[in-house]
């Protein structure tokens, strides 16, 4: 049964120009979000996922990258088309997103409270006591425990795990239908890493949102995504449920990439890695990129680009997958 | 990675620029009395002259003595006081800056405790000082820029080396048994370089401001040395009608500083960003 | 609190440390006190006796200490050239100083803080530009020339402005003008660099994806951001303003403590030096002293 999606992007491509530099690092990328689930993007460093993350709000760094081709539907409009003013409604109050080092993206010299409060006027005015309220209830909501005690630190006080709360605090608090999560849990201890990630999937519930995790981590992954979309050099190349990704990976990626992971239970206990290095982007192969590290590569595959097209139960590119 | 840095430098505006008028200036200073001669014959009958007037290229003062001459020595003097005091300043300060932040400990606190004492002067009160109890003339001006010079550079090594020795690289020497002088020079000195040689382009140019600061109110270089603060001071009630009395020493002053200053600036961007803190934190001074 | 609190008697003992180092250093001078007092013709027992009577044949420690005895009580001596007693000078002198130091601060501040932050939001464009290029001139032309060039253009030629002397508020703007030059250039230039730095920091995207607008971002949390080194460099001020003023002082004639010190050193005016030095290194001393405190202030991380 398809639900109308709350986000879909569609081709979208994102380049990098410069004095005599020009090429795109997220190529036609296609992907939605849906009510409810938890989408996570996996990739190894410099696929694009971050980069396509940070385009919806339009946070790419605009000089240098821009959005070259595409469109990301939200509701009845169009994010690429719309000017800064005017993703301003969106970010924080629609669309919320958290980052990466909780240490470094918190503003110093603010408390936790002004910083809560800023994020809720940004949107609507209400008086004091009620953006307070607010407040602490959005502490509470992401796991914190003394919320009162919170409002009047500053984050050098606080460790990893908490603030990374407090930026969940702050994504909450405008009662976004979707957070973009950012590597949210790559700077924090292993054991604060699961309480996070336990708290973003009761939020999923609890508010009804939908989550898009950008992550590195198939761990990550496996223990609170619905559904996943690789990424390999800007593209995505699987694309599916995690129960069918993990479960039977078609993409030779995607398959290199769990058995490059050590997992319990399983029989083998050998790292199988991918040989090769990635291309970079203003060097890629013609035709697939992932030939010269793939085990399956057929001679089409280093001329013509696969498409990513439907395999059953999830989305590939390849014209050779594991069947 | 020289060639890389070459390269980067050539295309430094900043440091293209100062460079060049830093050239001029110095073969100015260096060759131009010999090829002007006598700054001081006086020819009270002429006076006056206005530049460009034969035999005068820059014009004559009150007492009839050759501008242009007198200005190639006053850069000489300038240059003298700037550059040999700073030298000496990056050696000692540098020295001490390395002990205070490698040794640590009494040593280390006796000397910020002096360091700090000396740093909180302004550098004309401590010059003025210094004229106030040795006598008006070149040397209280170069033992006060000196001291301040060491002090400051002592300052901001000691806080570059206290920096740079928490960071593995150090860890890992002195774990690998290399004797602290190898590791003050092998490892630290090349790192610190930078910002020394930043912050005493800076520093030239301070020097070469209180040298002329100091003349002009008549503290610092003594007649009938040319030094361009007193051709300044003496060219003051002529404005009117003879300015280039004092605007050409002026100008020179000027441009003196000017190159100093943007080959500091280009010195700067072109080692390291990462400089740009420490060094402003150091020439907020 | 506390560190305040021990910051400020550190402060003291700076204070009387610097005091012995001033009193020590002028009074060890090989230079001749007598020249200033006495004919050139005066005999070698004479000087010696003119010694004596002022007290410079006593130890220095003693002399030190008398003259602290003497400071507290108010006694600061006469000066040597005009024997006008220095606690009747000082008085006016200090005004006037104070009236000309704190108008460059504040100049250097209103004016120099808002360009920096135009230069930063502009960076790259012409204003931007133009603004550098100007601080980096600013901050190269000698403050001496500047005072020479503003007197000739403001004063003999277009006879706007007085050309010395203090005279009331038109007095003011050119010594306070060219006081403030070096400054105001020096402040475009950090508060640009620190508003830079701080535009580029992970919060500021955390801000924008926040819904927060740029106005806002900017003029509320980078500038927070951007205001400790900019208090730091407001307590430094001070002691450059101090060493400056000596020069500008003398070239208005402008009767403030720098250009009495001057000429006091000019004609070896001791107990002139003493006092006047003293309090210089006073001003500096407590403006490093506010600016310490301002930035334990004003830095969260050090509050708490």
């Amino acid at each position: 049964m398809k639900q109308t999606p709350l986000l879909e992007i569609q081709d979208l491509s994102i380049g990098l120009k410069g004095d005599n530099i020009e090429y795109d690092i997220v190529r036609n990328v296609n992907f939605s979000i849906n009510p409810n689930e938890i989408l996570a993007i996996v990739g190894e460093s410099g696929c694009g996922k971050s980069l396509t993350a940070l385009s919806i709000l339009g946070l790419q760094a605009s000089p240098p990258l821009r959005i070259t081709s595409g469109s990301i539907k939200f509701g009845d409009r169009d994010l690429t088309k719309l000017s800064q003013e005017e993703l301003r409604s969106v970010r924080g109050a629609e669309i919320a997103m958290i980052f990466q080092d909780p240490m470094s993206a918190l503003d110093p010299m603010f408390t936790v409270g002004t910083l809560l409060k800023s994020a809720i006027r940004a949107h609507k005015k209400v008086d004091d006591a009620t953006a307070e309220k607010i407040s602490l209830e959005s502490l509470a909501d992401a796991g914190i425990e003394d919320p009162r005690r919170r409002l009047a630190e500053y984050p050098f006080q606080l460790s990893g795990g908490v603030s990374q709360r407090v930026m969940i605090a702050l994504a909450l608090v405008n009662n976004p239908k979707i957070i973009i999560a950012d590597e949210p849990t790559t700077a924090l201890d292993v054991t604060v890493q699961a309480q996070i990630l336990e708290r973003l999937k009761d939020l999923k519930k609890e508010r009804g949102m939908s989550i898009m995790l950008i992550t590195h981590n198939l761990g990550v992954v496996a223990s609170i995504a619905d559904r996943m979309a690789v990424m390999y050099t800007g593209e995505i190349v699987e694309i599916g449920s995690v129960e069918n990704v993990f479960g039977k990976p078609q993409h030779p990626y995607t398959n290199g990439l769990l058995g490059a992971v050590p997992r319990l239970g399983t029989g083998s206990a050998e790292l199988i890695p991918i040989i090769g290095r990635v291309p970079q982007p203003d060097n890629l192969p013609s035709g697939c990129t992932f030939v010269d590290r793939c085990g399956r590569a057929v001679e089409k595959c280093s001329t013509q680009r696969p498409e990513l097209v439907s395999q059953g139960s999830v989305d590939v590119r390849c014209f050779n997958p594991f069947k | 990675m020289l060639m890389n840095l070459l390269h980067r430098a050539r295309k430094n505006k900043q440091l293209v620029s100062g460079s060049i008028l830093a050239a001029v200036i110095v073969v100015l200073g260096v060759f131009g009395p010999f090829l002007l001669g006598d700054y001081s014959s006086q020819d009270l009958l002429t006076g006056h002259l206005p530049p460009r007037t034969s035999g005068y290229l820059l014009g004559s003062d009150a007492l009839g003595r050759d501008i242009a001459a007198r200005a190639v020595v006053g850069i000489r003097i300038s240059l003298f006081v700037a550059i040999s005091v700073t030298a000496i300043a990056v050696i000692i300060g540098t020295a001490i800056g390395l002990t205070a932040g490698y040794v640590r400990g009494a040593i280390d606190n006796f000397i910020t405790l002096i360091v700090d004492f000396i740093w909180g002067f302004p550098l004309i009160l401590v010059a003025v000082l210094a004229a106030a109890s040795i006598g008006s003339g070149l040397l209280p001006v170069i033992l006060a820029v000196g001291l301040v010079n060491t002090v400051a550079i002592a300052r901001v090594v000691r806080g570059e080396v206290l920096g740079l020795t928490e960071k593995e690289f150090i860890v890992a020497a002195k774990a690998g048994g290399y004797s602290t002088v190898r590791i003050l020079s092998k490892h630290l000195l090349p790192n610190i370089m930078p910002v020394v040689l930043v912050l005493s382009s800076y520093y030239v140019a301070v020097a070469i401001i209180a040298e002329a600061s100091l003349s002009f109110v008549g503290l610092g270089a003594q007649p009938p040395l040319p030094s361009l603060g007193q051709m300044v001071s003496d060219g003051r009630g002529f404005l009117i009608m003879n300015h280039w009395e004092s605007t050409v020493p002026g100008v020179v002053i000027f441009i003196m500083v000017l190159s100093v200053s943007l080959i500091g600036d280009g010195l700067r961007d072109l080692l390291d960003p990462r400089l740009r803190t420490a060094v402003e934190r150091a020439s907020s001074k | 609190m506390k560190s305040i609190i021990s910051r400020v008697i550190s402060t003291l003992l700076l204070l009387l440390a610097s005091s012995l180092a001033v009193f020590a250093a002028i009074r060890v001078s090989g230079g001749d006190v007598t020249a200033a007092r006495m004919p050139a013709s005066a005999s070698a027992e004479d000087r010696e006796l003119f010694r004596h009577q002022i007290g410079l044949d006593q130890p220095i420690l003693k002399q030190y200490v008398t003259y602290m005895g003497n400071f507290v009580t108010g006694d600061l001596g006469n000066s040597l050239t005009s024997n006008a007693k220095i606690s009747t000078l000082a008085g006016e002198k200090i005004r006037n100083s104070l009236i000309l130091g704190g108008s460059s601060i504040l100049i250097v501040f209103v004016v120099g803080v808002p360009l920096g932050m135009i230069a930063a939001l502009k960076r790259n464009t012409w204003i931007d530009t133009g603004v550098t290029s100007f601080s980096v001139a600013g901050m190269a032309i000698p403050n001496f020339w500047l005072a020479l060039l503003t007197i000739y253009l403001f004063a003999s030629t277009l006879h706007w402005l007085p050309s010395g002397g203090q005279g009331g508020f038109k007095s003011l703007i050119l010594p306070a003008l060219v006081l403030s030059a070096e400054g105001i250039a020096l402040t475009v230039r950090m508060t640009r660099s620190a508003m830079l730095e701080n535009i580029g920091q992970d919060f500021v995207r955390t801000l924008r994806a926040a819904g927060l607008s740029e106005r806002r971002i900017y003029f509320k949390h980078v500038l927070r951001n951007s205001l400790l080194p900019i208090i730091s460099l407001a307590g430094l001020r001070v002691g450059q303003v101090v060493g400056y003023a000596l020069v500008v002082e003398t070239i208005f004639g402008w009767p403030g403590v720098g250009q009495i010190l001057v000429n006091g050193v000019l004609r070896r005016d001791y107990p002139i030096i003493q006092f006047f030095s003293l309090l210089l290194v006073i001003a500096v001393t407590l403006g490093n002293l506010l600016a310490s405190i301002g930035y334990t202030l004003a830095n969260p991380r050090l509050r708490k």
